[in-house]
């Protein structure tokens, strides 16, 4: 069932669509090839503190698109196909996910990135975020813990058994009446360590919520985390592997990325803590030396571009602190190697002892 | 200047004839006779190349060479007899010249001048006497004659006669009679009136009559003109011109140029005659941007009276025709002398260029760019994306703006109806952004924000490459 405040948001993009649609049959009968201004947008840049503008989540220039280049007429096919679909689904009130538009079109959208940044174009162009446009992802996270809610008229009730996995809902803003006894919010980056935690019953153990978005998150995996930590002001921790591409997926949690950096604002979590795993961790829990993985050539360099970024330096230093201690230490580990000596070591030490020290420094 | 054929030599002399005809700025004449000599033996044709321009010019033939060995030493023994005078001289001066001697230390040999009797006029004669047939000649000249008369200049009446051919048998034959051309002014432009020859030769193929099957009329054919002048030297300066004339063709399989045959003719005149294609003009053509006016070369071919362009993309539904014209200019006030024209790769590109500017400036959609054809091609879906956009709106009040921004009215909603009207818009501007010289580029209005945003036009023709896939996304 929609609300009031869906159905009004719902009219806006579409009074929103017609203005789009009016300023280019404007433009073209005044003769112009200017069709479209998009808003450039970054979630962060390698400039130095001074010269850079990304906290403050404006744009950086737009791209005009006219009908001068054919590279600008092929986005532009692109996304009035698009904006064509979502005007009809938002004219009947349907859902469809990204996938479902690539589908209605294949052999001109030729790649399902392409329906995306469509999308993306469309929800800057008409500022909204991508599910006031009814296009909607196919669910990918999981939650478990110490918690209950509704979506859409349908019962989530996770606190009758706190380890059992539950589809993250996707339509998170149709999600309401959320309680909770949870202390803090977990964040995992992998199934796998989503259901060791489950196995090892970690949430009948610690009153806490588990989430995961199995590898990169998903828009709604983060906006449902998003809710919690604003609905529920519990503090919320991140797990991921000790290499670039779980740090990578740290900062999407907190920063956002840098596709969807319109939308940033809606979907970082600034309080968002690494909990780990740490370089330093490999000394300090005795992990065996056939645990660490050699970085690669391309660790290595992607390790370095995610140190340029600017957020680290303005916001989170001893992050990057970290981060180059696994450079210079030139190896990496995952979160499962943690298991080598005992595996329940997650759950009965590992994740105790560190949340227990970052609620002693919160709660200080 | 050494002269390798007959042609190469009555090419000269008429091509100098026509340029003291031009230096003189009047009303002129110029007439080629040929005359058998039925007394020499072997049989001699007397060509004698007559006209009324500027006089007094026997300079003019002190570097002429005809070889001593090859064709045209055995057809022509080198004398040349010039009878010349200008309009304030009190006699008309006679010379011989033997070609065949060493220029540097040859002398013209004065003959017993002619008294004019105080007539004031101006002309020259050459005569020459080359064993040849006379229809060979005549065909070869008349042939010229016709290429000649695209240049449509203005002040001369031109005039081949034959005396004695050798079939008919029939005496003082006018063959070719040219008039001063009456459709145009003495004010149109050398460039005008090059377009303007040429679409006339387009019509007759080339021949005396015109071809109807082809283009029935005039309107049928389109044309563009491009000059460029080099003004080096303080006398004259080098001008090039190019027109271009573009025919539709509505029956592809049944017309003069046989079925499918889209290759373009480029005819090539140097200082009022035409000349052979030389393998720098060649690359002069190949250097056009062609695909900047939709067409892709194959390859250019030197067929010596003209180059042949063959393209990729055939049949294409219009023929086009090039002629380039390059000449000597007089600029200032000295006493007129033809000269020898040197060729410019540069400049003939250039005049092509901007001939098919000029042309596509003229007629919208005409020669749109490879880039522009291929922008054009997403025109229809573009618009009916648009016209979606529109007619499936809920808002009525929307629906009626959009309906009259486009000109249309409230019952002329159909979805074709609007989507044509869109489309036609959207051509438009692209052919609009093809006439416009290229790198300039318009920057779009700000939709729903105002303030002072960096603006960039993007720039990046990979835009849909796999690395811009975000899994963050999903």
């Amino acid at each position: 069932m929609e609300g009031n405040r869906g159905s009004l948001e719902r009219i806006e993009v579409m009074r929103k669509i017609t203005e789009l649609t009016r300023s280019m049959i404007v433009e073209l009968s005044n003769g112009s090839s200017r069709m479209i201004a998009i808003d450039r947008f970054k979630s962060y840049c390698s400039n130095s503190l001074e010269n850079c503008c990304c906290r403050f989540n404006l744009s950086e220039g737009k791209d005009v698109l006219t009908l001068q280049r054919e590279s600008h007429v092929r986005r532009l096919d692109v996304l009035l196909r698009v904006l064509l679909i979502i005007q009809q689904l938002l004219g009947e009130n349907r859902h469809s996910s990204k996938r479902d538009i690539y589908y209605m079109h294949p052999s001109i959208f030729t790649d399902q990135s392409v329906v995306d940044r469509a999308i993306n174009d469309i929800c800057i162009l008409l500022q909204c975020s991508r599910h006031n446009l009814n296009v909607v992802s196919v669910g990918n996270g999981l939650v478990m813990g110490w918690l209950r809610f509704s979506e859409a008229g349908r019962r989530f009730d996770c606190l009758k058994k706190p380890n059992s996995a539950h589809f993250i809902p996707v339509q998170v803003e149709e999600v309401i009446d959320i309680t909770s006894a949870a202390d803090y919010i977990l964040v995992v980056e992998k199934e796998s360590v989503f259901q060791r935690l489950a196995n090892d019953r970690f949430c009948s153990r610690n009153r806490c919520i588990v989430i995961t978005g199995r590898g990169y998150p998903d828009v709604p995996s983060r906006r449902f985390l998003r809710l919690l930590v604003d609905v529920l002001a519990l503090p919320a921790f991140c797990l991921v592997d000790c290499d670039p591409y779980g740090f990578d997926i740290l900062t999407t949690y907190r920063f956002g990325s840098m596709q969807m950096a319109y939308d940033a604002k809606y979907l970082k979590i600034p309080q968002l803590r690494w909990l780990g795993a740490f370089a330093s961790d490999f000394e300090k829990y005795n992990l065996p030396e056939q645990c660490l993985i050699p970085l690669t050539f391309k660790d290595k360099s992607r390790t370095e571009a995610l140190l340029q970024r600017c957020y680290l330096r303005r916001e989170v230093q001893h992050w990057r602190l970290e981060l180059e201690s696994m450079l210079e230490r030139g190896v990496k580990f995952e979160i499962e190697a943690l298991s080598v000596h005992n595996i329940s070591f997650l759950s009965d030490e590992y994740l105790p002892s560190k949340i227990e020290s970052e609620l002693t420094l919160l709660n200080s | 200047m050494e002269f390798a054929s007959l042609q190469d030599l009555y090419l000269h002399l008429i091509s100098s004839a026509i340029r003291r005809c031009i230096c003189s700025e009047r009303l002129c004449r110029l007439s080629v006779l040929l005359q058998r000599s039925p007394a020499s033996d072997p049989p001699l044709v007397r060509i004698s190349i007559s006209d009324t321009g500027h006089g007094n010019c026997i300079q003019e033939f002190q570097d002429l060479k005809c070889p001593v060995e090859g064709i045209l030493a055995e057809t022509w023994d080198g004398i040349v007899y010039v009878r010349t005078t200008n309009i304030s001289d009190p006699e008309i001066s006679c010379y011989q010249l033997n070609l065949k001697e060493n220029v540097t230390t040859r002398k013209p040999i004065r003959l017993p001048s002619n008294i004019k009797h105080a007539v004031k006029f101006s002309g020259t004669e050459v005569c020459l006497f080359v064993s040849e047939s006379v229809d060979v000649l005549l065909a070869e000249i008349n042939c010229l004659f016709h290429q000649i008369l695209i240049l449509k200049v203005p002040n001369i009446a031109m005039e081949v006669v034959a005396d004695g051919q050798d079939t008919s048998g029939s005496l003082n034959d006018a063959v070719f009679l040219e008039n001063l051309f009456s459709g145009s002014s003495f004010t149109a432009s050398t460039l005008d009136l090059l377009k303007l020859g040429l679409e006339d030769f387009v019509l007759r193929h080339g021949s005396s009559s015109m071809c109807n099957s082809c283009f029935p009329n005039r309107d049928e054919l389109k044309s563009g003109g491009g000059m460029v002048c080099e003004d080096k030297h303080k006398i004259t300066k080098l001008v090039v011109e190019a027109a271009v004339v573009i025919g539709e063709i509505s029956n592809l399989t049944n017309n003069c140029f046989g079925a499918g045959c889209s290759d373009t003719k480029v005819l090539c005149f140097k200082d009022f005659a035409p000349c052979s294609i030389s393998e720098a003009f060649l690359k002069a053509l190949t250097f056009i941007d062609w695909k900047r006016h939709g067409l892709t070369l194959e390859c250019a071919i030197n067929q010596r009276r003209h180059a042949l362009l063959k393209w990729e993309q055939t049949p294409l539904s219009f023929h086009i025709h090039i002629v380039v014209h390059y000449y000597h200019k007089l600029v200032a006030n000295a006493t007129p002398v033809v000269q020898q024209t040197r060729f410019d790769k540069k400049l003939i590109s250039k005049a092509v260029q901007l001939a098919l500017e000029d042309f596509k400036n003229k007629h919208a959609g005409f020669l749109l760019s490879v880039d522009n054809l291929k922008i054009s091609r997403f025109a229809p879906d573009l618009a009916k994306a648009m016209a979606g956009l529109v007619l499936y709106s809920n808002d009525m009040d929307f629906k009626k703006e959009c309906l009259a921004i486009l000109g249309l009215q409230p019952h002329q909603s159909g979805g074709e109806v609007v989507e044509e009207t869109i489309k036609k818009k959207i051509i438009s501007v692209i052919e609009k952004n093809d006439q416009r010289p290229q790198g300039i580029k318009e920057v779009a209005h700000l939709l729903f924000k105002d303030g002072r945003q960096k603006l960039q036009v993007v720039d990046n023709d990979n835009e849909y490459c796999m690395d811009d896939f975000d899994p963050m996304n999903l």
